[in-house]
């Protein structure tokens, strides 16, 4: 009993460290003062504000499309890259796992700049076409791992009988693999929703100029003079990524925790 | 069947990162041997990274940092991954979800939770004085070093608690219990079992943490403010303030080399733990 209470303790303070200041900042977006300071005297005024603050809204609702069509995007081509895959041997098999997965060794300042050095070797000026390509390569391999994971719990013999069974490969796809994949292209696809949405870098080098994410938006009002309606916008926020992701939770089902906590029947 | 038009399905994805990164990659390189006048090819640019004291410096403490934020990590993520898949196992599934909660919230709202909660005057300022542990008005944290290993750490260290309790979930308690009762300590069985058995989990976990730490500006140039220099922020600087593309290429490949060559020597000592 003595030696849990001591993994208990442990477990608390990392928690806190993990969660102290999220709370700080949503509390501190009730509070008056402008400058987060306390003593604290409750107020929704930096809400209403937020409801009236163009600038912040429309740069959430840029973030919101980008990482839609990031999502979008990844779900297509995680999807016909992991079929594809399968059909592959030994040797091309790895080499095109590690191609795929490459840009998550790249940091995404370099990989942010080099696009930005690409546009300006073929004299375009920034576009939101290059911001989505950059964020496509950026999330991919997540979604891929997502349905790598799938993949490998699904059984093979499945799809050779639906063949045999004289399923022609769309059918097959259609009936069978497809359903089994879903699940996991729900969530690849918020997967890489999530990495755009929260996405700084990329965006910060490659939007054009008078477009803003909200990322963006978050660091300039960092840099010149925050106001708590970035406490408001946050908690917001969190709210609908907690939401979201409680939502991928019950789609996914038992796979889902599976996936992240590593369970061995599903590995 | 059909395996080989199947196989046709990767083409765009591959297509996808040839031209989106490879490419950039290439043009990126073709920069970086392009002097600033437009002469032609040079290595001009990576002379001048060498040949100044102030860019070493700073890749040195860029390493440092990411040394600093890896060994933290650990600290944290090692004892808590072990608790979980160990000790706590009726309450695991509740406090996995809640580390993995943060990762759904924004990088820069984290980084901005961090400079609420340490600035001088803040909630850590006024709780530290009630408690009688600090007196004034000033904490002195942000804009320090001390902030930016926080903040990092704070970003990076569940994905290692993951890694990690991923790998001993894997090992067999039986394991634990056989080497008890062939008279081992509990500390001998850490030492032969449990660690060896975690190994795989603990590469890939400071893999996870060290790579991106190394290629960070935006958490050192908010949190650390003028304290912040690392390779990072002088790569952004040239692209974003000095107009000096061709050198910021050059150090971009640089940073991207030491990125692999750590890379390289991670996985490389990692092998020896996978049985």
């Amino acid at each position: 009993m003595k030696k849990n209470l001591g993994s208990k303790a442990f477990v608390l303070l990392a928690l806190l460290y993990l969660y102290v200041p999220i709370f700080v900042l949503m509390v501190m977006g009730f509070n008056e003062s402008r400058y987060n300071s306390l003593p604290f005297s409750f107020t929704l005024k930096w809400y209403q504000e937020l409801a009236q603050d163009d600038v912040l809204l429309t740069a959430t609702r840029n973030s919101l499309l980008i990482a839609l069509v990031t999502g979008l995007a990844c779900m297509v081509l995680g999807t016909l890259f992991i079929l594809g895959h399968q059909a592959l041997k030994n040797k091309g098999k790895q080499l095109a796992r590690s191609f795929v997965m490459m840009p998550m060794s790249i940091p995404w300042l370099i990989l942010g700049l080099s696009l930005l050095l690409m546009i300006r070797a073929v004299d375009l000026e920034k576009n939101l076409f290059f911001v989505l390509a950059g964020h496509i390569v950026i999330s991919l391999p997540y979604t891929l791992l997502v349905l790598e994971a799938r993949v490998q719990s699904l059984d093979q013999t499945l799809e050779d009988m639906s063949s045999s069974l004289g399923a022609t490969a769309w059918t097959t796809f259609r009936r069978v693999t497809f359903p089994a994949l879903a699940p996991a292209i729900v969530a690849g696809g918020f997967l890489s929703f999530m990495i755009s949405f929260d996405n700084f870098p990329i965006s910060y080098f490659l939007m054009p100029a008078g477009i803003s994410t909200l990322p963006i938006e978050i660091q300039s009002s960092i840099k010149f003079g925050f106001t708590p309606e970035i406490n408001a916008i946050s908690t917001v926020i969190i709210g609908i990524s907690l939401l979201c992701l409680a939502v991928v939770g019950l789609i996914m089902g038992k796979t889902f925790l599976g996936m992240i906590g590593g369970n061995k029947k599903n590995v | 069947m059909e395996h080989k038009k199947r196989r046709l399905l990767t083409l765009p994805a591959v297509g996808w990162l040839l031209v989106f990164t490879v490419l950039p990659l290439l043009i990126m390189l073709f920069y970086s041997v392009q002097a600033d006048d437009g002469s032609g090819f040079t290595f001009a640019n990576y002379l001048r990274f060498f040949s100044k004291g102030m860019y070493l410096k700073l890749t040195g403490r860029t390493i440092v940092w990411a040394v600093l934020v890896t060994v933290f990590s650990l600290l944290i993520a090692y004892p808590l991954a072990y608790i979980l898949a160990k000790k706590l196992k009726g309450a695991r599934g509740i406090i996995l979800v809640l580390i993995i909660i943060p990762f759904f919230t924004n990088q820069l709202v984290r980084i901005y939770s961090w400079l609420i909660f340490l600035q001088d005057g803040g909630v850590l300022n006024r709780l530290l004085g009630a408690l009688g542990l600090s007196s004034g008005d000033t904490l002195g944290i942000l804009y320090t070093q001390a902030a930016v290993i926080i903040g990092l750490v704070h970003a990076y260290f569940p994905y290692m608690v993951i890694t990690i309790y991923m790998a001993l979930e894997r090992m067999d308690d039986a394991m634990l219990e056989a080497s008890a009762s062939l008279g081992a300590t509990k500390m001998t069985t850490f030492r032969r079992v449990v660690f060896p058995a975690s190994m795989p989990g603990v590469v890939s976990g400071i893999l996870i943490v060290f790579v991106p730490c190394l290629g960070t500006f935006v958490e050192p140039r908010i949190l650390g403010g003028t304290d912040g220099m690392v390779i990072g922020t002088v790569i952004e600087d040239q692209f974003t303030e000095l107009y000096g593309w061709n050198f910021g290429a050059a150090i971009a490949f640089l940073l991207l080399a030491m990125v692999l060559l750590s890379m390289m020597a991670i996985s490389k000592w990692g092998r020896r733990y996978d049985v």
